[in-house]
């Protein structure tokens, strides 16, 4: 067998059998659906107690209704969501029934309060008075029933016909298409867009920096050790270097694989839409070339460091380069064709991800691949032949960092 | 036999190797010795491919030492370690597929070198779970298992308790019996001085004592000997051969003139006097390497 396929397979399999791999390849996944699903599961979930509201109104219009239209309102378990009970009480005045209303609030006995009363100059005041910063959900239910009950009175006194209030309210939603080839189309959506593009994107960076992390931490500890001599004594630095960049190549995509296993799964469980895997080759093939190019960068530059410390500086600045494109990624979504994305697209360092996210966005033509695939292998070619230069000589030196100076001195040699 | 011709390496302005020349032949242990920063690391290091020198050629059995000879070297670092999160028996056998040897082979192999160094119970143990002595000895195990017609070891011996030191010196003298050569780099003078054929004393990357331990002393330590006879003394004084003598409660150290072998003085001394003891003396390695060292540097 090759010594580099040796050394490959040495790479891969001791790393997949080290816990913090196996912790992460779970863990990474997890946190991704808990973080993106999370939200809408908390903004979902019902609060299973009903709620007893309040209604101060002064014009006698809307009482009614909105009663009727938060009562039907039903939690999970078939109880109703809101008790709503009428706070005026004949023979007080407004100032003083304001009062008590406001000291049951503050008491608890109810959460919070409608009020609704004219101005002198006859436009409507509605105010929600509560303790807290008011239910979302529960204020969007009120401004629908508040706005009905408006607009119906407005109308009658208009001598209207009421059923124009269906057509006022009828609207009329522009449903975006995305043209791939003639004769083919999908549905689009900015936001489904935006985030499987995000997710990937978010996916492959931490691939990157975890594997480059790992990476640079176990030629320090081969440095440190001297292991590396026996290793350069048994095989040519080449081939070590080639070694390291394919276990941890066959190491990311390990981790793909078991990623698009939990993929599958969300999609089954409902919880990811299935349009978000619908340019999975695409975009895996140039996560793969992205994966390659900087894993490539992290062994030759990770090769330089002999002390923790270095290795931590080196590979944080590594992963802010790395991390840059999010900058530009939602100008990017919201409009693909910019300039400054169509720059984006030739520099090897954010082409992976700019590609990612225009294959979720638009039809990519062939050219436009041909040409990125082509600067892909180009550069990391170059950076594999310079990562070597860089290598041969940083892996057996020890102490300080090389300068800028040394490290041209190695190119050349 | 290993040929080292007209070996340089600088690094910068500094020379840590300059234009050395020595060779190893098959069956011998080649002491390679000197202080720290002699260049002893550089030129084991191009010997072993892994830094390319300014100047000079390497060759082994007059081939010239290549990428493809590496499967034929052996070589034990000074700084020891290995990976400490991996089982024994898998760093064993990565290190001997780098080697190129193909798995069936190499696990009967790493089988009877665990065995013959009574550790075949720590095959499936990870290397942090072992001590420091038995870690030692997974790396000789890594170093000879592939059988290299070319064995380097540096400080061979550090961290070895006695009883371990020579179970691996024998181990090294077994090894030596298939015709192999050995580079042994040490600072432990009187290991050198026993196992030893040849010597290259380093200093400040130059060659500066080189021959067979014999060759060496004698250049080094003139014609000295030890003597107890009974009878006064002061006969010495008649013996135009005796240059100085020394006299110690029962013993008298004799510097001969180089014109006179010990034995044939011996045989001038015992038909006046009745000797009771008689030996040569030779300066110790350690002695030479600190008085050659310190002549270097006076000069």
């Amino acid at each position: 067998m090759n010594k580099a396929l040796i050394v490959a397979k040495w790479e891969f399999i001791e790393k997949v059998k080290s816990k913090a791999f196996v912790i992460s390849l779970f863990l990474t996944p997890l946190l991704i659906i808990f973080f993106s699903v999370a939200p809408t599961l908390l903004m979902q979930s019902e609060n299973d107690e009903t709620l007893v509201i309040g209604i101060l109104d002064f014009t006698n219009e809307y009482f009614e209704q909105v009663r009727n239209d938060l009562e039907s309102i039903k939690l999970s378990n078939g109880t109703p969501a809101y008790l709503v009970q009428s706070l005026k009480v004949e023979g007080l005045s407004k100032d003083s029934l304001l009062i008590q209303a406001d000291s049951k609030v503050l008491s608890k006995k109810i959460e919070g309060y409608l009020f609704i009363d004219k101005s002198e100059s006859d436009s409507l005041i509605v105010n929600f008075r509560s303790k807290s910063v008011v239910n979302f959900k529960l204020l969007s239910v009120l401004e629908k029933s508040v706005n009905d009950i408006f607009l119906i009175n407005q109308l009658t006194k208009e001598n209207l016909d009421v059923r124009v209030l269906s057509f006022i309210k009828n609207k009329i939603e522009i449903n975006p298409i995305k043209i791939k080839k003639l004769g083919e189309e999908g549905e689009s959506e900015f936001l489904t867009t935006f985030f499987s593009s995000m997710i990937f994107i978010l996916l492959l960076m931490m691939i990157i920096i975890y594997s480059g992390q790992m990476l640079v931490r176990s030629l320090l500890e081969e440095k440190s050790n001297r292991l590396i001599e026996i290793l350069v004594s048994s095989c040519t630095s080449n081939q070590l270097l080639v070694g390291k960049i394919l276990g941890l190549g066959f190491l990311g995509l390990a981790q793909i694989f078991v990623w698009i296993l939990f993929g599958i799964a969300a999609v089954g469980s409902a919880i990811v839409s299935i349009s978000t895997f619908e340019n999975l080759p695409i975009i895996l093939f140039y996560f793969l070339l992205g994966y390659l190019f900087y894993t490539s960068l992290f062994v030759g530059i990770g090769s330089i460091v002999s002390t923790e410390q270095e290795a931590q500086q080196i590979t944080s600045y590594l992963s802010i380069i790395l991390v840059l494109p999010i900058i530009f990624l939602l100008s990017a979504m919201q409009n693909p064709d910019s300039a400054i994305v169509n720059v984006l697209t030739y520099i090897p360092f954010t082409l992976p991800s700019i590609m990612i996210m225009k294959a979720n966005l638009l039809e990519i033509p062939i050219t436009e691949h041909l040409i990125a695939i082509a600067i892909m292998f180009v550069s990391t070619a170059v950076v594999v032949y310079l990562s070597g230069k860089i290598f041969r000589i940083g892996i057996l030196s020890y102490g300080k960092m090389p300068t800028l100076k040394e490290l041209k001195s190695w190119l050349k040699e | 036999m290993l040929e080292v011709k007209n070996l340089s390496k600088y690094f910068g302005s500094i020379k840590a190797v300059n234009e050395l020349s020595f060779r190893v032949n098959r069956g011998e242990i080649f002491g390679l010795l000197g202080p720290n920063g002699a260049g002893k690391s550089t030129t084991i290091k191009s010997i072993l491919n892994i830094i390319k020198p300014n100047d000079g050629e390497i060759f082994f059995d007059n081939h010239p030492i290549d990428e493809k000879f590496l499967n034929n070297i052996g070589y034990l670092p000074e700084e020891r370690g290995l990976y400490k999160k991996s089982k024994v028996i898998d760093v064993i056998l990565y290190f001997a597929s780098l080697k190129g040897l193909n798995s069936n082979e190499v696990i009967s192999r790493a089988n009877f070198w665990l065995e013959k160094l009574h550790i075949t119970d720590l095959k499936n143990r990870k290397i942090e779970e072992l001590s420091k002595g038995n870690q030692q000895k997974i790396q000789f195990i890594s170093a000879v298992i592939h059988n290299p017609d070319l064995l380097i070891l540096d400080e061979p011996f550090s961290g070895f308790d006695p009883i371990n030191q020579q179970e691996i010196k024998n181990f090294i003298l077994d090894f030596l019996d298939n015709g192999k050569c050995i580079i042994l780099s040490t600072h432990q003078m009187d290991t050198a001085e026993k196992l030893c054929s040849e010597i290259l004393l380093l200093n400040n990357g130059r060659s500066v004592l080189q021959g067979t331990l014999q060759e060496i002393k004698k250049k080094f330590g003139g014609n000295h000997i030890r003597v107890n006879f009974d009878g006064d003394e002061n006969i010495l004084s008649s013996f135009t051969e005796v240059i100085s003598y020394e006299v110690y409660s029962n013993l008298i150290d004799i510097h001969l003139t180089d014109n006179i072998s010990p034995s044939d003085f011996l045989k001038k001394l015992i038909q006046r006097v009745s000797v009771n003891h008689f030996s040569i003396i030779e300066p110790t390695l350690e002695k030479i390497f600190i008085d050659t060292i310190k002549n270097e540097k006076s000069k």
